[in-house]
């Protein structure tokens, strides 16, 4: 999975349209990411990633790049 | 890990009982709008459940499941050695309710009686608990309640929790029998203490005006300490991080797989962890009976409410292998490998309201 995925998936979970997120957002402006979405992302981390994240880091998270840090190292490079 | 294998006794039978108040999703569409509420129907799974009036108690659910049972049965009241009572929505926590059960359902005073304090886990604990009295302590017949009024717990103006519980209570028959094992697994770690919890609810945090009052949450969720809370994306990863494991070691232990299992019946906590779960696991969607939409989440009732509702027929007309498993409040879990039936399966019974046994009164001074 490519960042750019990983994105696309986090824009299926708060309903944002396909490609507007980039990372800087931060997830207070976000009005979707809310507990549904949370559970729904921490599951898409399962079984995309095979990865099962804290959710206290989860809540600790600002911006929509700090929930990209929390994989970081799982992703592959996007396509040039 | 506590690993328990039960041997010589056999499940005579399972009743459910609800209370004859069916309520649906919608009528909550006033307080938090018709399209969340959607939302959270379709993610939790619960469409109906059935909800205590006020005055109704566990007991009287409780009450309604054993006599349906002990009919079916036509078991000898005085055969009965034990009956305990899992619960977390007691009528009284002093005396214990199972001592009333005992009371109420006419059973000899030689018989044991006990309340235990557990929920999601509570069913299969309640199993573990009633086989080895059989098994081991000599114990003829046991009668094992479970249930649960959770609604009560929850306050309606808090999302997280308004829409996703069901009342309902069971009753269970154990009693001495040949066949092979059963197979329990069972953990707990109470540092998941402060993530479902019912904070003012005994001795630790003593109920006050203020505990008494609701105030705003996340997400403005407005809830007392009186009411119950629980962090959905906690729990969530608990149960990925305890419950696939869990699956392993019980099959390992029992010398079962996955295709010598005809169902996996789990606590019927929510439809979106029961289908991760069950597709993270690998099982196969028709092995895994999913009734949410009928009851919500029955806490201690769910597994053998789902047994009931989704397994009757099946389990009242020839063996089956089945693997239960139990997780959640504590945090606590379960798991047990069995095999049962055929045996008695009556239907869900609806408990009507003149079923509420009369509350008490101050003796006259």
């Amino acid at each position: 999975m490519t960042q750019r995925d990983f994105l696309a998936q986090i824009e299926e979970l708060v309903e944002a349209p396909p490609g507007s997120l980039k990372g800087p957002e931060p997830l207070s402006g976000l009005e979707r990411w809310d507990s549904l979405a949370v559970v729904g992302f921490i599951a898409m981390v399962d079984e995309k990633l095979e990865l099962t994240l804290s959710a206290q880091k989860i809540a600790a998270a600002k911006t929509v790049n700090e929930l990209v840090a929390l994989v970081g190292g799982r992703l592959s490079l996007d396509a040039a | 890990m506590a690993v328990s294998k039960v041997s010589g006794v056999r499940l005579a039978g399972i009743a459910s009982a609800v209370p004859d108040h069916k309520h649906h999703f919608s009528e909550l569409a006033g307080t938090f709008g018709s399209e969340e509420v959607k939302k959270i129907s379709d993610s939790t799974g619960v469409v109906e459940r059935y909800l205590v009036p006020p005055g109704m108690c566990t007991s009287d659910l409780a009450y309604a499941a054993a006599e349906k049972l002990l009919a079916e049965l036509g078991w000898e009241r005085s055969t009965v050695d034990a009956v305990i009572l899992v619960s977390q929505t007691l009528d009284y926590v002093l005396p214990a309710t199972a001592c009333t059960l005992q009371h109420r359902l006419g059973l000899s005073k030689g018989c044991a009686a006990f309340d235990v304090g557990l929920g999601c886990s509570g069913y299969v604990y309640g199993l573990w608990l009633a086989s080895t009295l059989v098994a081991g302590g000599g114990l003829r017949r046991v009668l094992l309640l479970a249930g649960d009024c959770s609604s009560t717990t929850a306050s309606p103006e808090d999302r997280s929790v308004a829409m996703l519980f069901g009342d309902a209570a069971t009753a269970t028959a154990l009693e001495r029998g040949d066949g092979p094992p059963m197979t329990f697994v069972l953990g707990t770690d109470g540092g998941g203490r402060d993530h479902l919890i019912i904070p003012a609810s005994a001795c630790r945090v003593p109920r006050t005006a203020e505990t008494a009052t609701r105030t705003a949450r996340e997400g403005g969720n407005l809830r007392s300490d009186q009411e119950l809370y629980m962090n959905g994306a906690e729990i969530f990863t608990f149960t990925l991080r305890e419950v696939p494991p869990l699956m392993k070691a019980v099959l390992a232990e029992s010398g079962t797989t996955v295709e010598s299992t005809d169902a996996f019946v789990f606590h019927q906590a929510n439809k979106f962890m029961l289908d991760h779960l069950a597709k993270r696991m690998k099982l196969p969607v028709e092995k895994v009976p999913v009734v949410l939409a009928r009851y919500g989440n029955t806490s201690s009732a769910s597994i053998p409410l789902a047994m009931t509702d989704a397994l009757g027929p099946r389990l009242s007309a020839q063996r089956q292998r089945l693997l239960l498993a139990g997780f959640g409040v504590g945090y606590s879990w379960g798991a047990v490998a069995l095999e049962c039936g055929p045996m008695a399966m009556p239907e869900v019974v609806r408990v009507p309201d003149e079923a509420i046994l009369e509350g008490w009164e101050a003796p006259a001074s």
